[in-house]
């Protein structure tokens, strides 16, 4: 009988700490959601083909953090020690679950420089180079970020849901997972997981959201512009480019020197052509790496009462805003520069100064030979394409220095 | 417009910072992050043009320079060439004997791939000659060969 009633007291307690337990207690019906949540984007991203490779493990973080009694991530870990801005390490690191241990590479900034550092070493900057002005477009199409600012402000949020929000406009993942896991803190009402998912998302949406933008504000004869061949670069020209953009940038904006330092070693790393054993790492090992552990946390931190509020919808609304206008704003600012430049300029390039390398200046590419099949804007269209990286860390980088 | 000047040069200058969880921000705010950010953004990016198009240039400029030089040292070549063996000179640009049946693009194709390896190298070369290749087996006899070196 004794072994009876303990073999069923077992089997009762065994019940009660299983994750079915977790679903019946109080809020527990949200995890459900968020798991069917977690579902949705899995879908997206296998059968659509959404930024696979970051939706995938993002989706599946987002599984895994939902399972109740699990102890994969405690959100309640990355509480401010009362009375401060510090976080309780020691704690983490002696409590924590394996996403708590990942997840302090995102909080402590580590992840985002070193995927900057795979980015770098796969970049080539010649057609920058050889038409500096593509920097223009750059820039302006970064206006989509502090115009979005304007907007989240109009909702009433905080200053860092505002800058986070805003970054989404950069069309950068990891820089919008530097800014926001540096400014949210535990009183924000959105997550780094929830700007992670709008910005990946909308990265993946580019070719269905720029190309009517980019029609609607250009005319036929501005489309058909056909450029010319860009000038070769010399090899050391290549060199001297990453170290005086590091130089250059990181006196100007200090908070941007991480990002743009990383970006710039890895392509001096991979310009320098000597280092080759190094490059191969960072453009695939290394990154792949960080990208399974920054994907999966960042997931897991889509914890069900910073998703399902209503900022979770206004975080969407406004992300698809900040795409658009950094959109706007670059195609606007090109069509300025196919005026000075006496119609030599095709202003679809513009466009792909929001960064989603090499996306937006594929469309730029697409939506050209719509109007000219023999046009091919693609390696123009490059050049504000990869300076849009070096513009949305400067700007991620002000939006730091602001915002403390 | 002097309260959001004043509020973006205090923010530039690192005084005047927006504390994260600061609700409401008023217009004179929002407005400084906005010009501050396109602002700064602007300036460091057409820093950045102002210089990559000064090295750009001087690298032109030296590239010139070499190419110049180059230029030179290969018409002092050639006419220095030119005046010991001018019948070499005729021989190069002798139309080279082509098989019937063989399409000019192809011959065309083939001097193209001669004239870049010739400028890679540095060296002349002259198309001569274009055949068909005969096969120098008879289908038996390659086969006895290929049947000969195969390894296990």
């Amino acid at each position: 009988m004794a072994i009876i009633n303990s073999f069923l007291d077992t089997m009762a307690s065994l019940a009660a700490e299983s994750g079915f337990a977790g679903f019946l207690v109080e809020g527990g019906w949200k995890n459900i959601i968020m798991i069917l949540i977690s579902f949705v984007f899995m879908y997206l991203a296998v059968a659509k083909g959404f930024e696979p490779l970051l939706l995938l493990p993002i989706s599946f973080g987002m599984l895994l953090t939902n399972l109740p009694n699990a102890g994969l991530y405690h959100p309640e870990f990355w509480e401010y020690i009362k009375g401060t801005h510090n976080i309780n390490y020691g704690r983490i690191l002696q409590e924590g679950g394996l996403l708590d241990i990942l997840y302090m590479g995102v909080k402590l900034q580590v992840y985002p420089p070193l995927i900057f550092l795979g980015i770098g070493a796969m970049t080539d900057f010649g057609p920058l180079i050889a038409s500096p002005k593509s920097f223009l477009l750059g820039a302006a199409a970064q206006g989509g970020i502090f115009f979005t600012f304007v907007g989240a402000a109009l909702f009433g949020m905080s200053a860092a849901e505002c800058g986070s929000i805003a970054i989404i406009g950069g069309a950068d993942g990891p820089t919008s997972i530097y800014v926001s896991s540096r400014l949210l803190t535990d009183n924000s009402s959105i997550g780094v997981g929830t700007i992670a998912l709008a910005a990946y998302t909308y990265m993946a949406l580019v070719p269905i959201i720029q190309p009517p933008i980019m029609k609607a504000l250009t005319t036929k004869k501005e489309r058909s512009v056909v450029m010319g061949q860009l000038r070769p670069v010399s090899k050391t020209e290549k060199l001297i480019f990453p170290v005086l953009v590091t130089i250059i940038i990181s006196l100007m904006v200090p908070s941007a020197a991480p990002l743009v330092g990383m970006l710039m070693f890895g392509n001096l790393l991979k310009e320098s052509g000597v280092c080759d054993r190094l490059v191969k790492t960072a453009q695939n090992e290394l990154m792949n790496i960080i990208t399974i552990f920054l994907g999966v946390t960042v997931g897991a931190t889509t914890q069900a009462d910073k998703i399902m509020n209503i900022q979770f919808a206004e975080v969407m609304a406004l992300g698809v805003v900040a795409f658009s206008l950094g959109t706007a704003c670059g195609v606007l600012l090109g069509k300025l520069m196919y005026v000075l430049s006496g119609k030599k300029i095709n202003p679809l390039i513009g466009s792909a100064g929001v960064s989603a390398v090499p996306m937006a200046a594929r469309i730029s590419q697409k939506v050209g030979q719509e109007e000219v099949p023999t046009n091919y804007l693609l390696m123009h269209a490059m050049g504000p394409n990869v300076a849009g990286v070096i513009g949305s860390a400067v700007a991620a980088g002000v939006l730091l220095t602001i915002v403390r | 417009m002097n309260y959001i000047l004043n509020s973006a040069a205090q923010v530039l200058s690192g005084k005047s910072t927006i504390p994260p969880d600061q609700d409401h921000l008023g217009a004179g705010t929002v407005a400084s992050v906005v010009i501050t950010g396109i602002v700064v953004v602007f300036i460091a990016l057409i820093l950045l043009i102002l210089l990559v198009t000064i090295y750009g240039s001087i690298f032109k400029v030296i590239n010139n320079r070499k190419a110049k030089k180059a230029e030179d040292a290969k018409k002092a070549d050639e006419k220095a060439k030119t005046v010991e063996t001018k019948p070499q000179q005729e021989a190069k640009v002798t139309i080279p004997v082509v098989e019937d049946g063989i399409e000019e693009e192809t011959v065309a194709v083939i001097m193209a791939a001669i004239s870049a390896m010739s400028s890679a190298s540095g060296k002349n070369l002259v198309l001569k000659s274009v055949k068909t290749a005969k096969p120098q087996r008879s289908a038996w006899s390659a086969a006895g060969i290929i049947e000969n070196t195969r390894p296990f």
